[in-house]
């Protein structure tokens, strides 16, 4: 497992865990690793199987991601911690704090939908030509009004900065990212057991997960806080990076 | 499925980066003529500093103005970011000092402009860089040039003034093979002409004085980062694969991924060498972005006609130009640059230098002096201005003589830009 170099202590701590979306890696989340760092919260962005610096065998499901991440988490003796994560990572999250409830302290859910299906077309080019499933997903993956720029980080160019990213990404992994959030079941049931504090983060412009298509999510949690971005699309860390932030100061400062 | 359709260069040389203003809906990209910004709090400012959050602290280093221009020249390149700078020259040196140092080595073009020529022949080895110069044309060459610290290969879209076409596929194939990326300046094509991302190329510098900005009214750069080359587990590029002491200890590749490059030139070298860009600059050079495909097709056009008329013309000894059959690249153009070679090219004038100093003083409509990429049309004596600190042998190779005239035609009426030329050539040689 590879995780951000920035976290000095693993052993018995109580990290936040941030864990990313298809094709992606621990870069997409520096900054809230860096502003928690800062305040001395233990945080983990870890670059799942495959992915990043990882160089495990990538795995092909969520439950199969989320047994993984637990064997990471007990080899160093880590009790509790609590989640964010991106899309496929938001999945990731529910998982885990369905299936081991009192090891999770609190789940933030960013840019997420339940079910997360992922049209056959695009599948099929991400296993047979994953540019073309790249350019889909960079396209869809921002808000109309982001595809033109105007990024809160200066200088940056959004899209083509996600584009690179995924470029860089294994063979395979992306078919294998949007296989496993395609064949995720029993979402809803598994918000019913989910006992941590729970957080939704959404794009009220995002075309991959619609705000829409979160909605049996939370009414499914128990009372769960749900922040919504205006004009946001599906990249809300690298859309509204200072909202996102800000949100999750706000969910573990309380 | 509905296939994504990325906005075409017109429509982002208008938009890129752009959005009306939140405070006021100014349509136009506002010029934040401030040095710096004010912090909604402690927190927020120590936030900034400490790249937790997105924002700008001091003009040196970000600005939003210079920003949107940043991006747009992102999205026309196809890069994933930029850093606006006070000229090409500071971007170059950008470029080569955010992953060179003390005992690195450059493989460059021998057919450079002359300022870039200078900073690698003669400034930088006073820093323990330095550069060996081959011919691109030749692989052979530039394979046997590179050195174990060799860290960077350098050369031009277009070799000023010569017009040597760089076979940029073939030059980055090599430069990847050694693990190096391959820096190329791209002033004299502009992203409407060619996309040196798409041959391979890692990085891209514009002076932006020329055609980008196209009315002779700034001195401004721009550097480009593709951020497809592999820095991570690069011994030679330490400063982007090891702990950075100037900021708690970054290792960029580690924290940015693809960016990490941009980030530290943003970092370290906008930071610390201080060659920025004035966000009025950056407001006129996305002015002249906005009409850049409309100028770009009036420059070419005009450029084609002239050469033509000038390599028909008996006072003229020979025109280069890499659309003319008889140019050394003229195929590799056909291929990589179907829009045109650019708006810049030299002729050789019947009766040698006396000729031609008589040609350039006889011009009405074309002004003589140093620069190119004007909406008006330019002429120069590169051996005795632009070139001149180059010895003999190094003005043979960039492809100048003692006759060359180097003409950059700009978007003028074509029958009143060939009467001036036709006039000053009878003058020239009466």
């Amino acid at each position: 497992m590879y995780y951000h170099p920035i976290q000095q202590k693993i052993n018995n701590s109580e990290p936040i865990i941030f864990i990313h979306g298809t094709g992606m890696d621990h870069t997409v989340w520096t900054l809230p690793v860096r502003y928690f760092s800062r305040k001395k919260t233990d945080v983990l962005a870890i670059d799942l199987p495959g992915h990043g610096q990882n160089k495990d065998k990538p795995l092909d499901s969520i439950s199969k991601i989320s047994t993984y991440i637990y064997n990471f988490l007990d080899k160093y003796k880590i009790q509790r911690c609590s989640l964010v994560g991106h899309s496929m990572g938001s999945l990731i999250a529910l998982e885990m704090a369905s299936s081991r409830p009192e090891r999770v302290k609190a789940i933030s859910m960013i840019g997420t939908a339940f079910p997360m299906q992922v049209n056959e077309a695009l599948l099929e080019s991400a296993k047979s030509n994953p540019q073309i499933a790249i350019n889909i997903l960079t396209f869809m993956g921002y808000s109309f009004s982001s595809r033109l720029g105007g990024n809160k980080t200066p200088g940056m160019w959004m899209t083509e900065s996600t584009k690179r990213l995924m470029q860089k990404s294994k063979k395979g992994i992306i078919y294998k990212d949007l296989k496993a959030c395609s064949e995720f079941t029993g979402g809803l049931d598994k918000a019913k057991k989910v006992e941590a504090k729970v957080q939704l983060i959404l794009g009220s412009n995002d075309f991959l997960t619609p705000r829409i298509k979160a909605q049996d999510l939370i009414d499914n949690f128990n009372q769960p806080l749900v922040q919504e971005i205006l004009g946001s699309g599906h990249s809300l860390m690298m859309e509204e990076p200072n909202k996102v932030l800000d949100y999750l100061i706000q969910l573990f400062n309380n | 499925m509905k296939k994504p359709k990325d906005l075409n260069l017109e429509t982002l040389s208008l938009h890129a980066g752009n959005k009306p203003d939140s405070d006021f809906g100014s349509r136009a990209t506002p010029i934040y003529q401030t040095s710096s910004f004010v912090f909604q709090d402690s927190e927020t400012a120590a936030g900034i500093f400490n790249n937790e959050r997105a924002g700008h602290t001091y003009s040196r280093i970000t600005n939003p103005t210079n920003a949107v221009l940043e991006e747009r020249i992102s999205s026309l390149e196809g890069g994933i970011g930029a850093i606006s700078t006070a000229s090409g020259q500071a971007a170059l040196f950008l470029a080569i000092t955010t992953i060179l140092g003390k005992g690195s080595h450059i493989v460059a073009s021998k057919s450079l402009y002359g300022g870039s020529h200078n900073l690698l022949e003669y400034t930088l080895p006073r820093f323990g860089i330095t550069s060996s110069f081959v011919d691109f044309r030749k692989p052979k060459n530039i394979k046997s040039a590179i050195q174990k610290n060799t860290g960077l290969i350098f050369g031009e879209t277009l070799g000023n003034p010569g017009l040597d076409v760089m076979n940029i596929e073939m030059v980055s194939n090599i430069a990847h093979q050694n693990k190096v990326p391959l820096l190329v300046d791209s002033t004299f094509t502009t992203p409407y002409l060619m996309k040196p991302f798409d041959y391979g190329a890692d990085l891209i510098f514009h002076s932006a004085t020329k055609f980008l900005s196209g009315h002779g009214v700034v001195i401004g750069g721009l550097l480009v980062d593709s951020g497809n080359f592999e820095w991570s587990s690069n011994k030679k590029f330490k400063t982007l694969n090891e702990p950075y002491n100037g900021f708690h200890n970054m290792k960029f590749v580690e924290e940015f991924g693809p960016a990490a490059f941009i980030n530290r030139a943003r970092k370290e070298g906008a930071r610390d060498f201080g060659a920025c860009m004035s966000p009025h600059t950056a407001f006129l050079i996305l002015q002249g972005l906005e009409t850049l495909s409309l100028r770009m097709e009036k420059h070419i056009s005009n450029t084609r006609e002239i050469v033509s008329f000038l390599n028909e013309h008996k006072d003229v000894k020979s025109v280069s130009y890499p659309e003319l059959e008889n140019h050394p690249d003229n195929k590799l153009a056909q291929e990589i640059l179907p829009r045109g070679c650019g708006a810049v090219f030299t002729f050789e004038i019947e009766g040698g230098l006396e000729s031609g100093k008589k040609f350039i003083e006889s011009l009405n409509i074309f002004s003589h002096l140093a620069n190119v990429g004007d909406a008006k049309s330019l002429v120069i004596h590169p051996a005795s201005t632009t070139h001149h600190r180059m010895n003999t042998l190094a003005l043979k190779n960039a492809g100048i003589s003692e006759s060359t005239v180097r003409l950059s035609i700009g978007i003028e009426d074509i029958n009143d830009l060939k009467e001036d030329l036709d006039e000053a050539l009878k003058q020239a040689n009466r």
